[in-house]
């Protein structure tokens, strides 16, 4: 299948030959993926040339790998030989439609979330996602990942809030799923099976979403405790109380925890009072912000782990062992001399964990930190990470017996193997 | 064919008691909520573990014999419709709840266990399961998972598939998968995504794992009565503009309103419609939002406002509304329900269209829907003893897709399109789209044994014409999608 080797400035023609526009050119020193500078670098202006571009690469045996707002790029850390194509989705950057009315909007896949929300907000509404980077990071990254940040708890991931997609096959196809109205169960969702598939099935185009409505208010209610043990019985109390808050971080080793509630003033100001008295009686130290000082806070917390040195795991475990895993975590980390810091989601068990140290100690937590988490029961995904921890480390950890199934739909999507070959989730 | 040699077989899998082969049993299963698909299973068996399914699977998919799930056979889509030549794995007699993980807020079940128990289950501890389809005193979670069921109150809290965290799956091979599990983002790709609402196609679900919400401190529930199902449908449009997200907004037309009445007297007042908004959460927001429903009520000349106290008035207006489609029996003969779903805005201009259909069909429609997410259930009444009435109603009820196509809208928001609405896919999605969802049951299913016929539609049996859909140039393109 493979045509002899061109030289780059002549495959980057062929390209534009194609597209009939000059979107390719030979990939450059800071186009490096994992170390590989890909052959060529294309940004179609059109979805038709996209699809052009796929068609092209699966005749004639070419890998692409598709890149948004290049946020996550090296946070999909399986290693890569060789890319002969690099695909931006940037050129793709519009809100199609905003249907304000419908709390819905259809967005092209290399807007960013930033840019998305502009628009959106101009009806007082949002996609009700906060993945780090949202500056920079692109609709269609953020669904290959289902990324999603603090605010999952009130508002949950990408995969909840998709309503439709129009993607680009391998073989060059387009295909559309689901579609403009929130509720629709025709035919099979192949938007919820694009999303969290790290470009290894097609090209998202466009996506449409079920939006949320501003709210009026918000207040952060920041608490630090003694220990983490008070910590997570406090988020248990929350619950208890039945307490609506739109996220429920918590932080580690400094042990703290913030709690956002977000509705109109008088309501989210009393919840947060509320929450205040609960943090006390756990022994909690706690202070109600807002405006300037809440986005100072949320900042500070993704900040440390998100910006950072190291290595970068996503950790999900069920509620009950939240705690015993910090704990046990707290103290491996300690006794290999490996610094760490960890936040997440407490109320859903979803973490995210910075750490740094000697790769073989980091390496060896990471496994047996995987066989506290049998399959089902929890993951640890590294994010980001050096090729040395790679090589000693799997970056997605056991799948499970569903694994031969996802190989087959893989098959199904991409028989040549265009698409981000040996990239997707369990190496797909 | 079945042979003799394979009811053998099948018999040593489920015992003689699992097996049903005596024709007259086998008319129960003839057909599911949509009595007008009928047909009778090959022979019936009723599985009392994982095991038996799989064994059962292994043997037809050895065989070459299709198979057929079947849960409470409430669908409404023609989902559960058996194979004539096939077996129907019935899942009735698989109803143990497996675990009941309240520190977690999971509870993990078999596929027969009805939609209520599961609530039930849960509710001394404070905790209960969203998806709340009208049907969840009988319809099972098999079932609720088969067709991404839906309820009143997901226009807050989502479908099933936003509520169900693992599965346990015997794929049309035989072999038994996991997917998903206990704690969120498993690794890999979301084939439980891709299953939940596959109707049945892509395999035999035989445990699930459900994700259970703590009870809001408060709930508040309204209905009012409008002088028009226009006036109805503003007044939800400037909830959502006022930033509001109710925990359900519900909508009744007169004719449904009476036949409620007729059938369980809820008390609803005599109008051209009522809206049910409910609304829940912390005491304090709720108490604030519901002055604001009251006031876009009161703006748009709604009148005869009850306002639910206590659980017992809620019941009672939940109650005249869930038995929505049940009623319609007591003022016709038969009906067909259908369950396109429009974008909120074009209400008023589908409903337009819907009552001049009324008008020239002479068919009574009634209407009762969930507004807040523009899911019309549209009732088409007809008297079968009429010679022609049903094939006309069925053409009534087509006509209304079309108009929810028109305007942007699907087949179905809940119901699932089963073997009912096969044939009018085309009409929704083009070649290209429905090709591409044919390599998901390509991966699954390659011999085609599981649940054929449903779901995408073949030249077998909707015919060699394409049907009328006609995407524009930039829509294939992924530019736009029609609005
Ligand atoms: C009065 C009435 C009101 C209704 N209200 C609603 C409503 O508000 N919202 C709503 O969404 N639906 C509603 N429905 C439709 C119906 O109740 C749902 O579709 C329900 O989920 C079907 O469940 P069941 O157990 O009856 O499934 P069945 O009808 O037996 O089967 C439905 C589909 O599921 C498949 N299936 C069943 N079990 C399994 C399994 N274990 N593994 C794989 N596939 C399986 C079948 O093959 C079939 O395709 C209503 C129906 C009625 C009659």
């Amino acid at each position: 299948m493979v045509t002899p080797a061109l030289p780059h400035e002549n495959l980057a023609a062929e390209v534009n030959a194609r597209i009939g526009a000059p979107a390719a050119r030979p990939g450059r020193d800071a186009d490096r993926i994992d170390g590989v500078i890909p052959v060529v670098v294309v940004e179609p202006l059109t979805p038709e040339a996209v699809a052009i571009v796929l068609g092209w690469a699966s005749e004639t045996g070419r890998t692409v790998l598709t890149r948004g707002g290049g946020t996550k790029l090296a946070r999909i850390p399986a290693p890569v030989s060789t890319v002969d194509v690099l695909l931006s989705t940037r050129g793709l950057n519009t809100v199609e439609v905003h249907r304000h009315g419908d709390l819905t909007a259809t967005v092209q896949a290399g807007a960013t979330l930033r840019e998305t929300n502009a628009v959106l907000a101009e009806h007082r509404q949002w996609l009700a996602l906060d993945p780090p980077r949202g500056d920079r990071a692109t609709i269609g990254g953020i669904l290959a990942t289902n990324d999603s940040g603090p605010r999952r708890q009130g508002h949950g991931t990408p995969r909840d809030l998709i309503i439709g997609m129009t993607l680009a096959r391998a073989d060059g196809v387009v295909a559309r799923s689901g579609g403009i109205v929130v509720k629709n169960v025709a035919g099979y969702d192949l938007a919820r099976l694009m999303t969290g598939s790290f470009g290894c099935l097609g090209v998202i185009l466009n996506a449409t979403f079920k939006l949320a409505p501003l709210a009026g208010a918000s207040r952060t209610v920041s608490v630090t405790f003694p220990d983490i043990d008070r910590c997570v019985a406090y988020a248990d109390d929350l619950r208890v109380h039945a307490a609506t808050p739109s996220a429920l971080e918590l932080a580690m080793p400094a042990v703290s925890m913030l709690v956002r509630f977000e509705s109109v003033e008088s309501v989210a100001e009393q919840q947060a009072y509320r929450a205040v008295a609960l943090a006390e009686a756990k022994d909690g130290t706690a202070v109600v912000l807002s405006a300037e000082n809440e986005t100072v806070a949320w900042q500070a917390h993704g900040a440390r782990v998100l910006e950072g040195e190291g290595t970068l795991v996503k950790l999900s475990v069920v509620s009950a062992q939240l705690l015993p895993t910090l704990i046990w975590l707290d103290a491996e980390a300690r006794s290999r001399r490996l610094e760490y810091e960890v936040i997440g989601r407490a109320g859903l068990g979803v973490l995210c964990l910075r750490l740094n140290g000697a790769t073989s100690d980091q390496a060896e937590l990471l496994n047996a930190l995987r066989g506290r988490l049998p399959v089902g029961s929890g993951s640890a995904v590294l994010q980001e990470a050096h090729a040395d921890l790679k090589a000693l480390v799997d970056v997605w950890g056991p799948i499970g017996d569903g694994l031969r199934m996802m190989q087959e739909v893989k098959r199904q999507f991409d028989p040549t193997a265009t698409l981000n070959p040996g990239r997707g989730p369990g190496g797909l | 064919m079945m042979t003799t040699e394979f009811l053998v077989e099948l018999e040593g899998i489920v015992g003689a008691d699992g097996l049903v082969r005596d024709e007259g049993e086998l008319i129960t299963y003839e057909s599911d909520g949509l009595v007008s698909h009928r047909s009778r299973p090959g022979a019936a068996v009723l599985p009392k573990t994982a095991e038996q399914v799989q064994a059962v699977v292994r043997l037809c998919h050895r065989t070459g014999i299709p198979f057929v799930a079947r849960g409470q056979g409430t669908g409404l889509s023609g989902g559960a419709l058996p194979h004539p030549d096939g077996v129907l794995i019935v899942m009735t007699r698989m109803t143990r709840v497996l675990d009941v993980d309240i520190p977690n807020q999971r509870i993990t079940v078999e596929p027969g266990v009805v939609n209520l128990e599961v609530t039930r289950r849960v509710a001394s501890d404070g905790y209960y399961y969203a998806p709340d389809p009208s049907s969840q005193v009988v319809c099972s979670i098999g079932g609720n998972v088969a067709e991404n069921s839906g309820g009143a109150h997901c226009l807050k809290y989502g479908f099933t598939v936003h509520h169900v965290l693992g599965l346990e799956v015997v794929l049309p091979d035989g072999e038994m998968v996991h997917l998903g599990g206990e704690a969120l983002d498993a690794p890999g790709l979301d084939l439980l995504g891709v299953v939940v609402g596959s109707e049945g196609t892509l395999g035999v679900v035989t445990k699930v794992t459900l994700r259970l919400l703590r009870r809001p401190e408060s709930v508040r529930t309204l209905l009012a009565a409008f002088d028009s199902t226009d006036a109805a449908g503003n007044a939800v449009s400037d909830v959502i503009a006022a930033g509001i997200i109710p925990a359900a907004i519900e909508m009744m037309d007169r004719t449904t309103i009476r036949a409620a009445e007729a059938a369980v007297q809820p008390g609803f007042p005599d109008a051209e419609a009522v809206l049910i908004v409910e609304l829940d959460g912390s005491q304090n927001e709720v108490e604030t939002l519901f002055e604001q429903i009251e006031a876009v009520c009161a703006k748009n000349h709604g009148w005869g406002v009850q306002v639910a106290r206590d659980d017992a008035q809620r019941g009672r207006i939940w109650m005249g509304r869930k038995a929505a489609f049940a009623a319609m029996g007591r003022v016709s003969p038969n009906y067909y329900v259908q369950d396109g779903v429009i974008p909120r805005g074009t209400l008023p201009e589908v409903l337009r269209r819907i009552r001049g259909l009324e008008q020239r069909s002479g068919l009574t429609i009634g209407n009762v829907f969930h507004a807040g997410d523009g899911n019309l259930h549209p009732l088409v009444c007809y008297d079968d003893a009429v010679e022609g009435q049903a094939e006309l109603a069925e053409q009534a009820a087509s006509e209304i897709l079309t108009y929810c196509l028109d305007v942007g809208g699907s087949l179905t928001g809940e119901h699932g399109i089963g073997a009912d609405k096969v044939c009018h896919m085309p009409k929704m999605f083009s070649e290209d789209d429905l090709a591409t969802m044919q390599l998901v049951r390509a991966a699954f299913d390659p011999l085609g044994l599981c649940n054929p016929d449903k779901l995408l539609p073949t030249p077998r049996l909707c015919g060699e014409v394409p049907g009328p859909y006609r995407a524009h140039p930039i829509e294939v393109a992924g530019l736009a999608q029609r609005v």
